[in-house]
């Protein structure tokens, strides 16, 4: 039995169980503790992933690579700073049930068999035990009516998508015969030509995922779920969740149907210069900064996504790339969202942000290094990720893409500096806005440095990105 | 009669048709024998002597929901449990665990929603 | 001869007949079961209960049928008709068919098919559509809380009946009733499996909504609850349903864990009498406590009812049910 393998899976779940039980039992609020031991869970798992060996396990339904070690401890620091986040601001607004950090910590161990999944059933159960409790954070302020209708909203058209992936997966299921990876790949390979069925379910299989990635078209309820939810539960929706579906979708696409990527790659392409277009053109007129933030992280997924449109391992290598360094720059940002307070109530306009740069230097510094990193302005982060993109796109030669990508970047360009603007040449309003609470300036603060200095040492995080590349393509 | 499978459920068909032939016998020669005088008196909804004064449809309590959602996990292990029962024997120490592994995780949630009071019918 | 009764026909004639050599001892038990409730319950009160339609007023049940058949059939103006009519018939009809896998002596089920359990278990779920269906479509405030309530009441009870049949099915290995029987050969289950033929019996009082456990009906409150706008031959369906339930699950009792159709003792004067005869005998045992318990306890509380069901039956059994696949696991005793 190679059960051992799945070990920080195991560890976790055995936590949430136990951090569960133990949160329930006395009468009193237990949130701020059992939010702390979540964050040591999640380290814990964090450090025994490292620790992991390779290789298939329970009965070939779970997989273990640099390609899931590399993902799996991004989406376990991201969940871990996105639980952060929440510590003060949950307090604050009369969240702070316990429930949240064991949402918090299911939620990723979902990501985390999504990530390791080898098989369609075990994507399947990865992706239901992700989504379950992302409906129920997005519905956590439940006497609000816009977080209640997010997260019925998302509920409902979450079950569609996980129909649809269902669906799929049972058409493969039908015509290929088995729903395990390795026998797909090499049935795949072993035949001539495919069977239109094999390609509808793929379809499906892709509708649901680009679902959960919000892409074009599938992209529709991110602007009112990112709005109506709880400010930090919208950063944990934008930063973690999205590590582990693009994960999954490289993997899924790049491993069992990779001998069919002469039908899928149409797909991505299209998929990732819709997303780019929406993402740049509907954020513009946005005054909510967090429909502006669910616009942005559209864009975000075609960029992305480009980095698959391209099939190749430098194309791979740039999409772990730019999905590491998005969630570094989402978290912060979203740290900047969740720290605006006005006289006791939390605010999210853009207009709320004017004069930031005066009234506080730090918060206003970090969020320009955010935005700019967004817009891929050298020498941030951000540029780096939309450089091994495009990099890719053009010596595969897919220079429509990368045009498309460099002129999005451009659109986008206008609307993550008019917010630089507004912070450091509009009038503040009589009222400052509240001092952050530490929690929150340590995010700021190291996701901000990890903006800065990515550019003095991308050796490491290069590296292991195509170590994780090479280990998926094999 | 080809399929013997098929064939040992034959008699619950024959039950059933000899079953509903008794109870739309009883129902139709009511109908047929005794003598129907229906007015508008008789046939409004019974209210303690009052007339009706609204509809039944309308909402009723939300516990009732949460009693059918609880049915329906309980009622999916009990399905779980069925086969898992007549196979122990042959399953061995592996496939116990795994039945205790689900029950540790189905109790678990089951100490969760006492506490949280959703047993509670005051 | 034998050729015909080979042939479709004669298996359908011989069907028909076996289903009706069951189904009216069965029809006769449960009118006979009315009077025999109103008897025992005078006669626990100290009264005489009817005696004057025939001797000891064995025709009383008779006199009752006919006194409904000839009412008048009143479907309220607000009902939905259609379902209003159907819901006592889907009632009767449930309880009837359930016979159709009871087996009342070795081999004399009459479909000994291979599930019989899980095929009870599936019926007498269903039960609770009949109930649903009347408070619904009576479009009255009092049928409907009635059916609400029942139904929640029927749901709670029936996920300890399904542990407490698992873990007689865990003594067995079989799903197939003449099976659980058989298996009842050395020992009766009721007496290693005590506290479970408990909780059995309990929640078979609250599943067939009979005292204690009577509130769906609760006259003093719901007016009797889903059936208050019934009348005439609807009403006696209802009524029929529900005896008829009683029985069934005394018999249910019985296979599970009072040995079924086998004597106590196996031994010569037990051995002459029939194991039907037996069978019936347990049957009617398990009938009397069911109107012993009507005489002797007052009517649960709702909250108190659900506590029952949910915190104390649901947990127990879970309990005695992983004790018991334990304790079989550790000392080797399961079927194989």
């Amino acid at each position: 039995m190679a059960w051992t393998l799945a070990l920080p899976e195991l560890v976790l779940a055995l936590c949430g169980l136990a951090i569960l039980l133990i949160g329930v039992l006395p009468k009193r609020d237990t949130f701020f503790p059992m939010a702390m031991a979540v964050t040591g869970s999640l380290l814990l798992a964090a450090v025994l992933v490292l620790g992991q060996q390779e290789g298939v396990a329970l009965n070939g339904l779970y997989v273990a690579d640099s390609f899931s070690s590399f993902m799996k401890v991004l989406a376990l620091i991201g969940a871990a700073l996105g639980l952060l986040l929440a510590l003060d601001y949950n307090t604050r607004e009369r969240l702070n049930r316990f429930e949240y950090p064991v949402l918090v910590l299911f939620a990723t161990l979902g990501m985390m068999v999504m990530i390791s999944a080898n098989d369609l059933m075990s994507v399947y159960l990865g992706l239901e035990l992700l989504s379950l409790p992302l409906y129920v954070m997005a519905a956590f302020d439940r006497d609000a009516g816009r977080s209640a209708e997010a997260g019925l909203k998302y509920f409902v058209l979450g079950a569609l998508a996980s129909g649809l992936l269902l669906y799929g997966a049972s058409l493969v299921y039908g015509f290929a015969g088995t729903t395990n990876f390795d026998r797909l790949a090499a049935a795949f390979a072993a035949q001539e030509g495919v069977s239109p069925g094999v390609v509808v379910g793929l379809v499906f299989v892709m509708a649901g995922l680009a679902f959960k990635i919000s892409a074009v078209p599938f992209h529709m309820w991110t602007p009112d779920v990112y709005e109506g939810a709880p400010t930090p539960v919208t950063a944990f929706f934008a930063a973690a969740p999205k590590v582990a579906a693009l994960a999954l979708l490289a993997r899924v696409l790049l491993g069992p149907f990779a001998d069919l990527a002469a039908q899928w790659q149409q797909v991505v392409v299209l998929i990732s210069i819709a997303s780019m277009l929406l993402g740049a053109f509907a954020a513009i007129g946005q005054r909510n900064l967090k429909r502006l933030m669910a616009y942005s992280s559209i864009g975000h997924v075609g960029y992305a996504l480009m980095g698959l449109a391209v099939v190749s391992d430098v194309g791979l290598r740039g999409l772990i790339v730019y999905i590491a360094i998005y969630v570094f720059m989402n978290i912060g940002a979203f740290a900047v969202l969740v720290a605006m307070r006005r006289s006791g109530r939390a605010v999210e306009q853009v207009e709320d942000l004017a004069g930031l740069g005066r009234t506080d230097p730090a918060m206003a510094l970090w969020m320009a290094v955010f935005m700019f990193s967004m817009a891929g302005i050298p020498p941030l982060a951000g540029f780096f990720g939309k450089l091994y993109v495009f990099l890719a796109a053009v010596q595969g030669g897919y220079w429509t893409l990368a045009v498309i990508g460099v002129l999005t970047s451009v659109v986008a360009a206008y609307y993550y500096l008019r917010i630089v603007k507004v912070m450091y040449f509009d009038q503040p309003p009589e009222a400052a806005l509240e001092r952050a609470p530490p929690s929150l300036s340590v995010v700021m603060a190291t996701t901000g440095l990890f903006n800065l200095a990515f550019c003095l040492f991308p050796a490491p995080m290069l590296a292991a990105a195509g170590i994780a590349a090479a280990a998926l393509l094999g | 009669m080809t399929q013997p499978l098929l064939a040992d459920y034959f008699p619950i068909l024959v039950f059933l048709a000899i079953a509903g032939g008794i109870a739309l016998a009883m129902v139709g020669g009511s109908l047929l024998l005794a003598r129907q005088k229906p007015d508008p008196e008789k046939l409004s909804a019974y209210e303690c002597g009052f007339e009706p004064f609204d509809d039944t449809r309308r909402r009723f309590d939300v516990r009732f929901y949460l009693v059918a959602i609880l049915f329906i996990i309980f009622d999916l292990e009990v399905a779980f449990l069925f086969p898992w029962a007549v196979a122990l024997g042959d399953i061995g120490w592996f496939g116990f665990w795994s039945m205790m592994a689900f029950l540790g995780v189905l109790t678990i949630g089951f100490i969760y929603e006492w506490r949280k009071g959703a047993l509670d019918w005051e | 001869m034998d050729g015909f009764l080979a042939s479709p026909a004669g298996v359908l004639v011989i069907t028909v007949a076996q289903t009706l050599a069951l189904l009216v001892p069965v029809l006769i038990a449960v009118a006979y079961l009315t009077w025999a409730e109103r008897k025992v319950l005078a006669a626990i009160q100290l009264r005489k209960g009817p005696n004057v339609v025939g001797p000891f007023g064995l025709l009383q049940p008779f006199a009752d049928a006919i006194k409904m058949l000839m009412k008048e059939t009143v479907i309220p103006s607000g009902a939905n008709r259609l379902l209003f009519i159907m819901a006592p018939m889907l009632t009767f009809l449930l309880a009837m068919v359930a016979w159709a896998v009871i087996p009342v002596q070795d081999g004399w089920a009459i479909a000994d098919i291979n599930v019989g359990i899980l095929y009870l278990f599936a019926i007498s779920s269903l039960g609770v559509y009949g109930i649903i269906i009347a408070g619904w479509a009576s479009n009255s405030k009092y049928a409907f809380l009635g059916a609400l309530r029942s139904a929640a009441q029927m749901v709670s009870y029936e996920v300890s009946i399904g542990f407490v049949i698992v873990t007689v099915l865990l003594c067995v290995g079989s799903l197939n009733l003449t099976q659980i029987v058989r298996a009842q050969e050395s020992v009766w289950f009721f007496i290693p499996l005590f506290p479970m033929f408990v909780i059995f019996f309990i929640s078979a009082l609250a599943e067939t909504n009979r005292a204690p456990f009577d509130l769906p009906e609760g006259e003093s409150e719901l007016v009797a609850g889903f059936f208050v706008e019934y009348s005439s031959m609807s009403f006696a369906l209802f009524f029929l349903g529900e005896y008829a339930n009683m029985i069934l699950m005394s018999a249910l009792a019985t296979i599970l864990f009072l040995g079924g159709w086998l004597p106590p003792i196996n031994a010569e004067p037990f051995t002459w009498i029939p194991g039907f005869v037996w069978f019936a005998l347990k049957v009617a045992l398990c009938l009397f406590v069911f109107i012993w318990a009507r005489a002797t306890f007052p009517r649960y509380r709702y909250d108190q009812l659900m506590r029952l069901g949910w915190k104390v039956f649901l947990p127990f059994s879970l309990f005695w049910l992983v004790l018991t696949a334990g304790v079989l696991k550790l000392t080797g005793w399961l079927p194989a």
